[in-house]
């Protein structure tokens, strides 16, 4: 079951990843849901205004993308950029390079251990997708984890 | 005789015993064929259910993590996480038995998003959150936690339902299929067994009617030709070796029913040959003895006396008259053998019969004062033959016509050329031939009443004449009254060259 399983998501994430690979049209058809992970290579902190947490500081972040069950090597990059508004919260922008196109999101968060945020739109295949980014965190130690998962539909 | 070979009773038995084994044989391999696709059809609904079980029991681990974990994240108490700790364990063996149930499942591809999404759901959501929940209580209770958690374990749930309501309906159908074949199979047991019993029976009533009913009939047959009744025939019934029996039985009775009539003609001719020779006895005994008689007294007169020359020559012509007499004996009597040995020996001449008529009347008219002999010929009357045997004939039928009119009177004699025949009669009116004798008065020694009646022969003549006038190529017969007379007549071939010979013959009385 495992030898037929990986074959079929790895070809459900190839077509979304890898959407040139497959020979597909150049925008999604429809509802899909892309799940890779990722490994944080950086974090900034820039702490503006009072000295310590304070609205305004920003948070800066850029992870590597993985699919590692199509390969081990990282399929893209992203960056987040969270400014925060008081408290724990922030709001936060980013952009995540796919091979297939970008996908931008945005939203506010409290935790980074899990949190969502609005898939706003992309380029390439993304062009014309909304939808949600769903982050939760599955490694603590450095360098942190996550699992994003987004679940796109077209707009 | 023989019968055919598919005629044969043996081949019939063999064929309808082909048969009997075929259908049994075939009914025994859809009986197999059912009880094998029924074992087939309750192995696909036993394997249903045990798929259906670990289906149940995978989302009930699914289920028992999502409780623990939400126990774990709402409380903040370990203890609560015991279902998801337990269910955890327990889940790579549940999602492998899973996963082995539903290989060769038509819901395979449904188990297989199923372990995905569950797969997904351990690794991505539900360990993450209890790590969460353990290190960051607050992250974990936030509501897009829970939103998550209910979206992941809807999703999953929802693949749960269709995968079971599709196990449920393939168990339905196998369960229905089996049941149906459960019916196949004893619905043609029952076919099967229906029929070969009508098989059974048809094959019985067929040889009961074919073999034991022929059989017994045989039976019944044999015990009646056994009580001499062999007319008994038998019905032409009955297949192969069996017909042959019954037409093989009707040519014995046949055959033995011919022997028995052959044997009893052959008695009734043994019986008249002894009542011919007792007759021969008789009338030789007494035939001979009445002329011997005279001669023996007259001659023995002769030695003894002296008698006169006229008495002396009296005596004489009477034994010269019996000697005569015994001599014409002799000859009938030689001539009668010769008839039945075929050694009856005829010439082969022109004669007139017309001339032998006149002789024979002639020779007639001066025996017998009391009677008037009139002749009334076509002349000539050629034929070919023998003139002294027709002449023997003609005088034999006057010399009858004479001595059975003892009252005397008329004897008319006629002869006439028609249709290529020559044509005598001999008419009296004398005593005529009772209706019971008539039939055999060309018998040899028969002589019916004539010889209570006294009147002299030994029954010889007309069946001397029937030989003789037969050897001819023609016929004798009659017609007579008893009372009022009798007509004797002849048909002989004419002999077409027309001419008669004059050789004609003198013969005696008969």
């Amino acid at each position: 079951m495992k030898r037929s399983l990986v074959p079929a998501l790895a070809a459900l994430c190839a077509a979304l990843l890898f959407p040139g690979s497959s020979g597909s049209s150049t925008t999604l058809k429809g509802p899909g849901i892309i799940r890779i992970t990722s490994r944080e290579t950086n974090l900034t902190r820039v702490d503006t205004g009072a000295l310590g947490r304070s609205p305004g500081d920003m948070e800066i972040s850029r992870v590597l993308l993985y699919n590692t069950r199509i390969r081990q090597r990282p399929i893209g990059h992203g960056q987040l950029v969270c400014i925060y508004v008081g408290d724990n919260l922030r709001n936060c922008d980013g952009t995540f390079v796919l091979p297939a196109g970008k996908l931008v999101v945005s939203g506010g968060l409290v935790y980074r251990s899990l949190y969502d945020l609005a898939v706003i739109g992309g380029t390439g295949l993304y062009s014309n997708v909304r939808g949600t980014l769903i982050v939760t965190r599955v490694r603590q130690k450095a360098p942190p984890g996550d699992v994003l998962v987004f679940r796109l539909v077209v707009s | 005789m023989t019968t055919s070979r598919w005629q044969s009773l043996e081949s019939r038995l063999v064929a309808a015993s082909v048969v009997f084994a075929l259908l049994v044989a075939f009914v025994f391999a859809v009986l197999i064929l059912s009880v094998s696709q029924l074992r087939s059809a309750t192995a696909r609904e036993a394997r249903a259910k045990d798929r259906t079980v670990a289906a149940l029991e995978l989302e009930k681990l699914v289920l028992d993590m999502e409780t623990g974990a939400r126990g774990l994240v709402i409380t903040g108490r370990e203890r609560l996480l015991q279902p998801w700790t337990t269910a955890r364990r327990q889940l790579p063996h549940g999602l492998a038995v899973f996963k082995e149930r539903f290989a060769d499942s038509p819901q395979r591809r449904q188990a297989e998003t199923l372990d995905r999404l569950i797969t997904a759901y351990v690794r991505d959501y539900s360990v993450p959150l209890v790590d969460l929940a353990r290190h960051q209580p607050a992250a974990a209770r936030i509501p897009l936690a829970t939103v998550e958690g209910k979206h992941r374990i809807d999703a999953i749930r929802a693949r749960f339902t269709a995968l079971l309501d599709a196990e449920n309906r393939f168990a339905a159908t196998s369960a229905a299929s089996a049941r149906s074949r459960s019916q196949s199979a004893i619905t043609g047991a029952i076919a099967g067994l229906a029929m070969s019993a009508l098989l059974i029976v048809g094959f019985g009533v067929y040889l009961a009617r074919a073999i034991a009913r022929p059989l017994r009939e045989a039976a019944a047959g044999a015990s009646l030709l056994a009580e001499g009744d062999l007319s008994t025939r038998l019905a032409q019934s009955g297949p192969g070796e069996v017909g042959d029996l019954t037409r093989s039985f009707n040519d014995m009775a046949q055959k033995l029913q011919s022997n028995r009539l052959e044997l009893e003609e052959q008695n009734e001719r043994l019986r008249e040959s002894e009542r011919l020779k007792a007759e021969l006895v008789s009338i030789v005994s007494h035939e001979l003895r009445t002329p011997l008689s005279s001669i023996l007294g007259f001659t023995e007169l002769l030695l003894r006396r002296t008698v006169d020359e006229p008495t002396r020559r009296s005596y004489l012509e009477i034994v010269v008259a019996q000697s005569q007499r015994l001599a014409t004996l002799l000859n009938d009597f030689l001539d009668a053998q010769q008839a039945e040995e075929g050694q009856l020996h005829l010439a082969e001449e022109p004669i007139d019969m017309a001339a032998i008529l006149r002789e024979q009347t002639r020779v007639f008219v001066g025996q017998s004062d009391r009677h008037e002999i009139r002749l009334d010929l076509d002349e000539p009357l050629p034929m070919r033959g023998d003139s002294s045997r027709m002449a023997q004939v003609v005088a034999n039928l006057l010399s009858n016509a004479i001595k059975y009119s003892p009252q005397g009177g008329l004897v008319e004699v006629a002869g006439e050329r028609a249709a290529g025949d020559v044509r005598i009669r001999v008419r009296d009116h004398g005593l005529g031939i009772p209706e019971d004798e008539q039939p055999r008065i060309f018998t040899k020694f028969f002589r019916g009443g004539a010889a209570a009646s006294g009147i002299a022969g030994t029954g010889l003549g007309l069946a001397i004449s029937r030989e003789i006038v037969e050897a001819h190529g023609g016929g004798i017969g009659f017609t007579s009254t008893p009372g009022s007379g009798s007509t004797f007549w002849l048909e002989l071939p004419a002999d077409a060259n027309g001419d008669a010979a004059e050789n004609t013959a003198t013969k005696g009385d008969t």
